[in-house]
C-alpha cells in the first residue's frame, strides 16, 4: 500500500472539472485508489464519489493505493495533483 | 391575454452581468421532470435495461452535440458544462444505481428518477453551494434521460425541449429554473434576457448567460404566471425586475440601456473573431502574440485564445510544489504536456528562477539581506550544475517533440551565456551518445531584465538567438524602486521612458545579429505602449491569457 497527502490549493476546492480529470486519470491504473477527506472516503476513479467528498480549499486529502502498480499510481497521481490541479481561478468555473 | 393597467411592481434577485433589457415577459413551463408520476408497469428487467441503454446513448449523443454547439458559439470553457454532464452520465456509481433499481423491478423512468434523486440529495446534503448547484446537473441529466425514454424522445430532434414560447416579439424569458441544456437550446433571435425564480450565481445558467452576453436575473422567488405578456425592465446591474413600469421608469431605463449592452456584446463578438488572425499592423509589421503561463492547463487556454506561442513558461511550478528535486523524467513529462498542447507552436521556457525569496525547500538557499540583488536565477543554475543539467536534458528531450526555446533568467553578461551553452552542449552530447532523441538545434536566449543585460545587449546578441524583456524586474532595477513598496510604486508607473529606451537599444542589437526580441513583462499588455513597441519592431509580445485578444486587436490598429 502506498499513500500521499495533498492539501487542496484550488480556491474552488474539488469542483467538477478536477474531479472529472482526476477520476479519468486514476482509471489508467489497475490499483485500487481511495481518497479520504476527514471522515469521508471516496473511490478515486469515480466522479460522483470524489465530488461527494466535499473537498474545499485547504482540505487535506489522503490518497491510498493498493495493487500491482501502486507505486507508479501513487507517484503519478501526486504529480497530477500538484501540476494539473493548481490554484484554480476564483471565478465560477469548473 | 388580459393586460390590465397594473401598478408597477419590482422584484429583486441576483443579477448576472451588467446588462439590461426591456421587453415582454414570457413564462415557460418545463414539463419533463415535473410531470405527474403515473404508475407504470415494468416491461421486465431485460426490456427496461434495453430502453435505458438506448436512452443513455441518445442522451450522450445529444450532450456531445450541445458541447460542440456551445464550443462554437460561446467557447470551450462554457462547453465544459456538457462535458461534465457526459462524465456524470458515464459515472459507475450512477450506472450502478440505475442497474440496481432495474433489478428490483423498476421501470427505466423510475430508476432514473430515484437514482437522480438520491445523488442529488447526497450532493445537497454536504451543504456546499457549489455542490448543491451540481445537484442540478444530475436533475438536468435525469430530465434528458426521461425525455429520451418518452415517445417524443425516440425521434432524433434538434430541439429536445418543447413548450418554447413562439412569437416574433422580443421577450424576456421567465422560468422556474433553467438547466444548461435548456439554456443552450434557447432560440436567441428574440430573446433579450432571462429570469429564473430559483438558481444562484453559482449555477450554469449564470455561467452561460455571462458567456452569451445576455442579462439575467436568478433567484427572484415566485413570479405569478398571470404576468405573462406584461412589459418588464430587467436590470442585471441593479438586480431588479420591474414589471409594468411607469413611463418615467421606462424612459430613464431605455436611455441608459440603449448603447451600453449592444456595444459590449459587439466588442465581445469582435474579439472572438480575432482568434488566430495574424496580428499585423496597418504598416505591415507582424507581431506574434504569445502567452505567459505556468503550466499545461494555462497553455491549453492560451492555445484556445489564439496565442501564437508561449512567450514564457515559468518552470518553477514543478520545483516549488515538490518536496524533493523533480527527476529528469518528471520535468520532461511536464514540458511535453505543454508542448503537446501548443500544436507545434513555439514554447519559450525559462530555466529555474529561484532565490532567497522564492525558495525551494530542499535547496536551502541561505537567507539574504537583499534577495532581489542576491543569489538567484542563472547564478543558482551555474553553481548547482547537476540540477541545471537535469533541467537542460529534459528540455532538450522535450524539444524533439515540438518547438522549445530555452531562456536564461537574470543574466548580466556574456560569460554566463557561454558557460550555460557549454553545459547545454555537454547535455546534448550525452543524449546523443545515449541514443535519446533531442533537439540539437534548440534555440537559446536570455531575459533582458537587468540593466547590465540591456547595456551589453550588443555583445549578448552575438551569443544568443533571442532576447525576452522582463519589464517588471527591468523597471525595478533600472529605477532602483520596488514596485511592491507603496511609497515608491508610483515612481515605477511614471518613469517608463528609461526602460523603453533600453528595450529599443536591445532590439537594435539583436536585430543586427538576425535574432528576435519579445517582451514578457507587464508592459507587453499595456495598450498605451503597443505603438511604441511596433515602432521598435519588437517581434513578439507575451501576455497573460485574458489579455491575448485585446493585445491582438490593438496591434491590428497600430500604424
Amino acid at each position: 500500500m502506498k499513500e500521499f497527502t495533498y492539501t487542496v490549493k484550488d480556491v474552488n476546492g474539488m469542483h467538477a472539472r478536477p474531479a472529472g480529470k482526476l477520476a479519468t486519470f486514476a482509471k489508467r491504473f489497475s490499483s485500487e485508489i481511495r481518497v479520504k477527506n476527514g471522515a469521508r472516503e471516496a473511490d478515486g476513479k469515480r466522479l460522483l464519489s470524489l465530488m461527494a467528498l466535499g473537498a474545499l480549499h485547504g482540505s487535506v486529502l489522503t490518497f491510498s493505493f493498493v495493487g500491482a502498480d501502486e507505486e507508479e499510481a501513487c507517484r503519478e497521481l501526486e504529480r497530477f495533483c500538484i501540476e494539473a490541479w493548481g490554484d484554480g481561478v476564483a471565478v465560477n468555473e469548473y | 391575454m388580459n393586460i390590465e393597467k397594473q401598478s408597477s411592481r419590482m422584484f429583486r434577485g441576483v443579477g448576472i452581468g451588467n446588462g439590461c433589457a426591456c421587453g415582454v415577459l414570457r413564462f415557460w413551463e418545463s414539463q419533463v421532470i415535473q410531470a405527474p408520476v403515473l404508475p407504470e408497469a415494468s416491461r421486465g428487467e431485460d426490456a427496461e435495461t434495453l430502453r435505458l441503454q438506448q436512452a443513455l446513448r441518445v442522451t450522450g449523443e445529444h450532450l456531445h452535440h450541445l458541447r460542440e454547439k456551445t464550443a462554437r458559439e460561446l467557447g470551450d470553457a462554457e462547453a465544459e458544462i456538457f462535458e461534465i454532464h457526459a462524465m456524470l452520465l458515464e459515472d459507475e456509481d450512477f450506472l450502478d444505481g440505475l442497474a440496481h433499481r432495474l433489478h428490483t423491478g423498476c421501470t427505466a423512468e423510475d430508476a432514473v428518477r430515484q437514482t437522480a434523486s438520491t445523488f442529488g440529495e447526497t450532493l445537497r446534503g454536504i451543504g456546499d453551494a457549489y455542490l448543491s448547484a451540481r445537484a442540478k446537473d444530475i436533475e438536468d441529466i435525469a430530465a434528458q434521460l426521461l425525455h429520451a425514454l418518452s415517445e417524443k424522445g425516440t425521434e432524433r430532434s434538434e430541439s429536445v425541449f418543447d413548450g418554447m414560447p413562439n412569437g416574433t416579439e422580443p421577450y424576456i424569458l421567465v422560468a422556474r429554473d433553467l438547466t444548461p441544456s435548456q439554456t443552450m437550446g434557447l432560440e436567441r433571435e428574440h430573446l433579450l434576457g432571462f429570469v429564473t425564480m430559483e438558481g444562484s450565481s453559482n449555477s450554469h445558467t449564470a455561467i452561460l448567460a455571462r458567456a452569451m452576453g445576455l442579462p439575467a436575473l436568478v433567484g427572484v422567488g415566485d413570479l405569478d404566471a398571470a404576468m405573462q405578456g406584461c412589459e418588464a425592465l430587467l436590470d442585471a446591474r441593479e438586480g431588479t425586475l420591474t414589471v409594468c413600469p411607469t413611463s418615467a421608469q421606462k424612459h430613464a431605463f431605455c436611455e441608459r440601456q440603449g448603447r451600453e449592452s449592444e456595444l459590449a456584446r459587439e466588442h465581445e463578438r469582435y474579439l472572438r473573431s480575432l482568434i488566430n488572425k495574424p496580428a499585423i499592423t496597418c504598416g505591415g509589421h507582424r507581431m506574434l502574440i504569445y502567452a505567459n503561463v505556468s503550466g499545461a492547463e494555462e497553455a491549453l487556454s492560451a492555445y484556445r485564445n489564439g496565442a501564437d506561442g508561449i512567450g514564457l513558461l515559468r518552470s518553477e511550478l514543478l520545483y516549488l510544489s515538490s518536496e524533493r528535486l523533480p527527476t529528469e523524467e518528471e520535468l520532461y513529462q511536464s514540458y511535453r504536456d505543454v508542448v503537446d498542447r501548443m500544436g507545434g507552436k513555439r514554447v519559450v521556457i525559462r530555466t529555474l528562477d529561484v532565490g532567497a525569496d522564492k525558495q525551494l525547500s530542499y535547496l536551502a538557499l541561505p537567507k539574504e539581506e537583499n534577495p532581489a540583488l542576491g543569489f538567484r536565477g542563472i547564478r543558482v543554475s551555474l553553481e548547482e550544475r547537476a540540477i541545471f543539467k537535469t533541467q537542460l536534458r529534459a528540455l532538450l528531450r522535450a524539444g524533439a517533440h515540438g518547438s522549445i526555446s530555452i531562456m536564461l533568467p537574470m543574466v548580466i553578461g556574456v560569460s554566463e551565456v557561454q558557460r550555460s551553452r557549454a553545459v547545454l552542449e555537454e547535455c546534448k552530447q550525452e543524449l546523443l551518445r545515449e541514443g535519446i532523441g533531442c533537439d540539437e538545434r534548440i534555440e537559446l536566449g536570455v531575459m533582458i531584465e537587468t540593466p547590465a543585460a540591456a547595456v551589453m545587449s550588443a555583445e549578448l546578441a552575438a551569443e544568443v538567438d533571442f532576447f525576452s524583456v522582463g519589464t517588471n524586474d527591468l523597471l525595478q532595477y533600472t529605477l532602483a524602486a520596488d514596485r511592491q513598496n507603496p511609497r515608491v510604486a508610483a515612481l515605477c508607473e511614471e518613469n517608463e521612458e528609461p526602460v523603453l529606451r533600453l528595450i529599443g537599444y536591445a532590439a537594435e542589437s539583436i536585430h543586427r545579429h538576425g535574432g528576435w526580441i519579445g517582451i514578457c513583462g507587464e508592459m507587453a499588455a499595456d495598450l498605451s505602449l503597443t505603438q511604441r513597441f511596433v515602432d521598435m519592431k519588437i517581434d513578439e509580445l507575451s501576455v497573460s491569457v485574458p489579455y491575448l485578444l485585446g493585445v491582438r486587436e490593438k496591434v491590428t490598429e497600430c500604424k
